[in-house]
């Protein structure tokens, strides 16, 4: 029994266990135990991430005379691993009092734990495709579980599962149209062997695959403009399904762009098939799609006004870092695409159980029905603090550094404008986060959360554990960096040399122990200067504040939240026209009409005349 | 490299960066009181005021964040300077290039925005959304001017960018090939220091000072020291891109005292612009000049 059959194994376990004690007290922790034990196969196979072999698995079939199997490489266990890592503090978070709560609150939380490890095991199965057959079967078995886990908790989370169900089934037959095109062209399913054909694909078939993959795999990340499903749909789930979400579950997408268009087809060869006179490659369009991905959906993200949509409309626009880094295609610029899902994930996970926290004892996720929780949950504003520091991408936490690998890379490949787009995307991702910050924890504590306490351990080491692992892997970048080798090697793109600390380049480097080193060294002399130097401070109340002559009282409302940023509003009103939504309302409306005339001709008198004339007349073309 | 070299340089760049930054400060005050016909500060008053200020008796403060605000401004930026070559010292320059130090200067900007948070007044809290929308004026047109310097140079890292210039002369500095990335950085480098016309988010009739209603005291003088790296940083950051850096530390004083005098000579004799108008401002003119300087340098 392979390693591999072990996870699977376990994985199948864990989806089976909560059906009988997923109610039960010690459920959540059962399943804790039960992600752990995944964790701990996942990390017995870390040999395949430093040079090692190929696991395969045992259970496999035959499908038009071809073996169907499944194998973890480089690239599927660096995946496996921020799956099953986001899956255990996502359940150790919902163990204790959140899945108390969850129950009496008469939710389903036996249907929650199997949902959330239906989701875990399907996409283990997915990152262990090995051929067209399994990437497809993969691809739905974890569509469907995203939706289960989406749907579980019924009310206002299903019509933005019901959307997203719509969306996904778009993509996958934009999926199997990519499928079926790679078998006939190739004859076979094996990606092994696509591979070995794919240096002859012709340009227009390489465009062809650029699209249809692009728009398969494009849809589950949220790449403009199939971007609307996705933030409503992540932000309704329940609080520890949400956080897995939005850490890991859109990347299946960019392990189908990266398994398809990076692995077989090859960014090279997409760069290659420049139209004529415009030089515009299948890969420059893949690049722009990324760019304005990075803009679009991260100025929405600055106009909302609920925690925890702001958060999953930066998460769509995160994606648009990992493909833009991808794309450039070279060393650096795709190790910081990938370095970036791993960063990305850890900071969207803190970022959202700490969110989830403060909706745990306020009851609200409203940007202007909180402010100055601060001094009553200091861990949850110490963890989001890390969070969206990782998340603009500023030193020292570890979302600069694959940021900057982006940035770099773009500079190098002589791209300023997909730079300043990167950029464009980042400063708006700052503006965002503070807002978040500021609207929940700093400010004027409301008279009506006087009373509250900070989370419970069983939500509060998990959100401290996982704001260890951005800091730690900001300060050694290095750790993460040798798998995002591994993964370059595996998937043929050239590779990364780096050390612990960064990536030491000729012409300007990173190296991040030197940089956080001298950062907490300011820090140390900035805190001698502020507080050796200078008289004693005194700590006043929130109140004794200047307020312009009046007196201030538990009864005025001192906040400044509702409309952030109203300067930049009013300038950049005329380019927030809802032209997305409005497409999607278009596309409805057609559907709609089409779906009446249907019913229309179903109601008439002689309906089945009808659909024998149509039949036979189809026929009758058919044949001719 | 050198452990000891590297000790002496940690401590030595951010003590000379604040001892510069200490005649800046004099200086603007002095171009001020001179363009108003008054004599102006004596020379050490800068000094004077920073330990009026820490020595004064009724600190107050509202919150651990607020506290730690100040050290994170203090900390970025002694941090920031010793990524700053400077005749004679690389420090760390080496370690983190031209995009890390910009994002480094972020850092005590974030600190400064989390304490005046804490201090719960509307009106800080006003200051620091204009300052960050100003932010989004300045940062577009400093990256164009980044990444067209970068590419012209082939490195971000500094003491190259510095070494390139001085190998080919006058002619090879970034000024006499990029000049349009040169008037382009230094509107922006003017943007980011927050002066007439763009210091919207202190606006002291309109919104009490800004982020700066709540701060006295030590605090305070924790912001007088900041304001002494930041114009010293952002002479320094002009000198490096664009004049050459400095041969020698009579060449660099000059230097960076000139490029200083450029946006201290509009600050004092300009009003101020509305946050969208400051916004439209960055986004028309320097980003314009950048973008073309940019096509000059790419093609």
């Amino acid at each position: 029994m392979s390693a591999l059959d072990q996870l699977f194994l376990i994985a199948a376990v864990t989806a089976v266990v909560p059906m009988v004690i997923g109610n039960t007290r010690f459920g959540g922790w059962v399943m804790t135990l039960l992600y752990a034990g995944q964790a701990a196969v996942v990390f017995e196979m870390r040999a395949v991430s430093y040079g090692g072999e190929t696991i395969s698995a045992t259970p496999n079939f035959v499908v038009l005379g071809q073996q169907i199997h499944w194998a973890y490489d480089a690239l599927s266990w660096f995946f496996a691993l921020t799956t099953v890592g986001s899956a255990l503090f996502a359940s150790w978070y919902a163990s204790g009092e959140w899945g108390r709560r969850y129950r009496e609150d008469g939710y389903n939380l036996r249907l929650f734990h199997t949902a959330m490890a239906a989701n875990v095991f399907s996409m283990l199965v997915l990152l262990g495709s090995n051929d067209l057959l399994s990437v497809f079967m993969g691809w739905e078995l974890v569509s469907w579980a995203s939706f289960l886990l989406m749907a579980a908790r019924g009310g206002a989370a299903i019509r933005p599962a019901l959307r997203y169900v719509v969306y996904a089934m778009g993509g996958a037959m934009a999926l199997m149209m990519g499928l079926a095109i790679l078998y006939v062209e190739t004859g076979s399913l094996q990606l092994g062997a696509i591979m070995a054909a794919a240096p002859g694909f012709s340009n227009g078939l390489v465009w062809l695959l650029a699209m249809s993959f692009g728009v398969g795999f494009g849809v589950k990340m949220g790449l403009v403009p199939f971007h609307l499903w996705q933030a409503p749909a992540y932000a309704e789930t329940a609080a520890p399904g949400s956080c897995f979400f939005g850490a890991i579950t859109a990347r299946m997408g960019l392990f189908g762009i990266i398994l398809i268009l990076v692995k077989l087809v090859g960014v090279a060869h997409m760069a290659e098939t420049g139209i004529p006179w415009v030089q515009f490659s299948a890969r420059d369009l893949l690049a722009w799609v990324a760019a304005l991905t990075i803009i679009i959906p991260t100025y929405t993200a600055l106009r909302q006004h609920d925690a925890r949509l702001l958060l999953m409309w930066h998460g769509v626009g995160q994606g648009g870092y990992m493909l833009l880094g991808l794309m450039v295609g070279s060393a650096l610029g795709s190790a910081g695409g990938l370095l970036h899902i791993f960063n990305y994930a850890t900071n969207q996970l803190i970022l959202l159980m700490a969110v989830f926290a403060v909706i745990h004892r306020t009851g609200t996720a409203d940007l202007n029905k909180l402010g100055g929780l601060l001094v009553r949950m200091p861990i949850s504003f110490v963890v989001l603090l890390v969070g969206i520091i990782g998340l603009a991408g500023l030193p020292p936490m570890n979302g600069f550094v694959s940021k900057w690998m982006v940035y770099r890379a773009l500079i190098a490949d002589g791209s300023p404008l997909l730079f300043l787009a990167a950029i464009i995307g980042t400063l708006g991702t700052i503006l965002s986060v503070y807002k978040l910050i500021h609207n929940i924890f700093l400010g004027q504590l409301r008279a009506e959360h006087e009373q509250i306490r900070e989370v419970p351990w069983s939500m509060s080491i998990p959100m401290m554990l996982a704001a260890a692992v951005v800091f730690f892997t900001g300060y050694f970048p290095g750790v993460a960096l040798d798998w995002v080798a591994a993964v370059q090697a595996s998937v043929g793109l050239p590779v990364i040399a780096h050390t612990l600390g960064g990536v030491p380049l000729p012409n300007g480097g990173l190296n991040m122990i030197a940089v956080v080193s001298v950062l907490l060294f300011g820090f140390a002399v900035g805190a001698v200067i502020f507080f050796l130097l200078g008289g004693r401070s005194v700590r006043v109340h929130q109140l004794d504040n200047y307020a312009g002559g009046h007196f201030l009282t538990a009864a005025t409302r001192y906040q400044y939240s509702n409309i952030f940023y109203p300067g930049l509003f009013r300038l950049l009103a005329p380019v927030y026209r809802n032209t997305f939504v409005w497409l999607e309302a278009g596309l409805v409306s057609v559907v709609d009409l089409a779906s009446m005339g249907a019913r229309g001709l179903c109601r008439s008198r002689h309906p089945a005349f009808y659909i024998l004339l149509g039949f036979v007349l189809t026929l009758a073309w058919v044949i001719k | 490299m050198d452990w000891k070299v590297l000790l002496v340089d940690l401590v030595l760049m951010p003590l000379v960066a604040f001892a510069v930054g200490l005649v800046m400060v004099l200086m603007l005050r002095k171009v001020n009181a001179r363009i108003q016909r008054r004599i102006g500060p004596p020379f050490f008053q800068p000094l004077y005021d920073i330990l009026k200020l820490f020595g004064k008796q009724t600190q107050i403060s509202h919150g651990v964040i607020h506290d730690i605000a100040i050290v994170m401004l203090l900390g970025g930026f002694i941090a920031s300077e010793t990524l700053l070559p400077v005749p004679g010292m690389d420090g760390l320059a080496k370690q983190g290039d031209l995009l890390v130090l910009i994002y480094l200067l972020m850092v005590p900007t974030l600190g400064m925005a989390l304490g005046v948070g804490q201090c719960a007044n509307p009106n800080g809290s006003i200051g620091i959304s204009r300052a960050l929308t100003s932010m989004l004026a300045y940062d577009i047109p400093l990256m164009v001017v980044v990444v067209g310097v970068a590419w012209h140079y082939g490195t971000t890292s500094l003491p190259e960018i510095i070494a390139l210039q001085q190998q080919a002369g006058v002619s090879g500095w970034g000024v006499t090939s990029m000049p349009l990335l040169a008037v382009a950085g230094i509107v922006s480098i003017h943007m980011m220091l927050g002066k007439e016309p763009f210091e919207v988010y202190v606006a002291p009739a309109e919104i009490a000072t800004g982020p700066m209603v709540e701060i006295s005291g030590k605090y305070l003088g924790g912001l007088f020291v900041t304001q002494c790296f930041q114009l010293y940083t952002a002479g320094v950051l002009f000198t490096t891109l664009f004049l050459g850096g400095g041969e020698n530390w009579l060449s660099f004083l000059v230097k960076i005292f000139a490029v200083l005098f450029v946006p201290i000579a509009i600050t004092v004799v300009f009003p101020r612009f509305k946050v969208e108008e400051g916004v439209a401002w960055g986004w028309k003119w320097p980003t314009t000049i950048g973008l073309v300087g940019l096509a000059l340098v790419f093609f």
